[in-house]
């Protein structure tokens, strides 16, 4: 990946504004390359606001739902490093009880089981 | 008895030095050398020898030595050598009578030299103008095509420059930067990514 896209992410992960996810989504989880996706998503766990969460939680092919494993599995390990988990499990429980794909409740039910195995 | 003794102590003198001559000890390895039959006849003639007599001395060998191989030489002369020395003789009072009939200024070499004196200065003159000029040229040629090296030279160090500055640029990203520039440093970055790839 290159480094001024790193750092652009960075950026856009420190803002507060609600511009920044938007960007973010747009640009980094809609890449084409994994790296970025991965990177992108891990940028918005950090943020922990409720927008930038349900990007990675409730879309399809996009954070946990990514086509990618590593890109998956690189969002839960950041989502379970967080301190504050009150709004992750807030969000993985609506998606678990409303979520229209099965696919997408399945991947919310397995974090939530490792959020509270960990 | 006295004549057993005597012979007793001659065969006891030979045994004790059974390799002496009669030639006395000397230095010169030249004395008892041959030269097809001239020995040389002087006594201090050594090369071996310190500097005392050595340069008289050695002069003197080679001359009488010379000497006596040239006297050895002409009574064993034969008649071919003969003819052949009456052919260089003939041979060079040719060439004699050539010089001694022959103008000067009509040899090959001075005939040259005079032409180049004789010519007309103007002439010389023209000649290493034109030499001249066509060096010129030449140098002006090298010249045109040094400028066009230095001007794609210029160019490339424009573009390096310009790549540089804009990384410096795209790396002063602070709190500050805003989302819109951040998103469009995000596209021109996607933007020249994708450029590469076609390229």
């Amino acid at each position: 990946m290159n480094r001024n896209v790193a750092e652009i992410i960075d950026a856009l992960a420190a803002h507060q504004d609600h511009a920044s996810i938007e960007v973010l989504e747009e640009l980094g989880t809609n890449s084409p390359d994994n790296e970025v996706r991965e990177y992108t998503s891990r940028a918005l766990v950090r943020k922990n606001v409720h927008d930038s969460l349900k990007i990675v939680i409730i879309n399809q092919g996009k954070g946990i739902n990514d086509l990618s494993p590593a890109v998956a599995m690189s969002t839960i390990n950041e989502i379970l490093a967080l301190k504050d988990k009150s709004e992750v499990i807030k969000i993985l429980d609506d998606t678990i009880n409303m979520h229209s794909d099965e696919a997408v409740k399945e991947n919310a039910r397995s974090v939530k089981s490792l959020l509270a195995l960990s | 008895m006295a004549k057993i003794n005597n012979v007793g102590l001659n065969l006891g003198q030979k045994i004790a030095n059974p390799f002496k001559t009669s030639r006395n000890s000397t230095t010169n390895p030249f004395k008892y050398s041959n030269f097809e039959g001239n020995t040389l006849q002087f006594e201090y003639a050594d090369v071996f020898e310190g500097s005392k007599h050595s340069t008289n001395n050695k002069l003197k060998m080679i001359t009488s030595s010379v000497a006596g191989s040239m006297t050895k030489l002409r009574s064993s002369i034969t008649e071919p050598i003969i003819n052949f020395v009456n052919r260089i003789k003939e041979g060079m009072s040719s060439a004699w009578d050539y010089a001694k009939n022959t103008n000067v200024s009509d040899l090959a070499g001075v005939k040259a030299i005079n032409k180049v004196m004789n010519a007309d200065i103007l002439d010389i003159g023209k000649g290493i103008g034109n030499s001249i000029s066509g060096m010129g040229k030449g140098i002006a040629s090298k010249m045109a095509f040094l400028n066009t090296d230095v001007t794609d030279i210029g160019k490339g160090l424009s573009e390096k420059w310009n790549s540089l500055i804009s990384k410096v640029h795209t790396n002063k990203i602070t709190k500050d930067t805003t989302v819109d520039e951040l998103k469009a440093m995000w596209e021109a970055e996607i933007a020249a990514s994708a450029s590469k790839e076609v390229a």
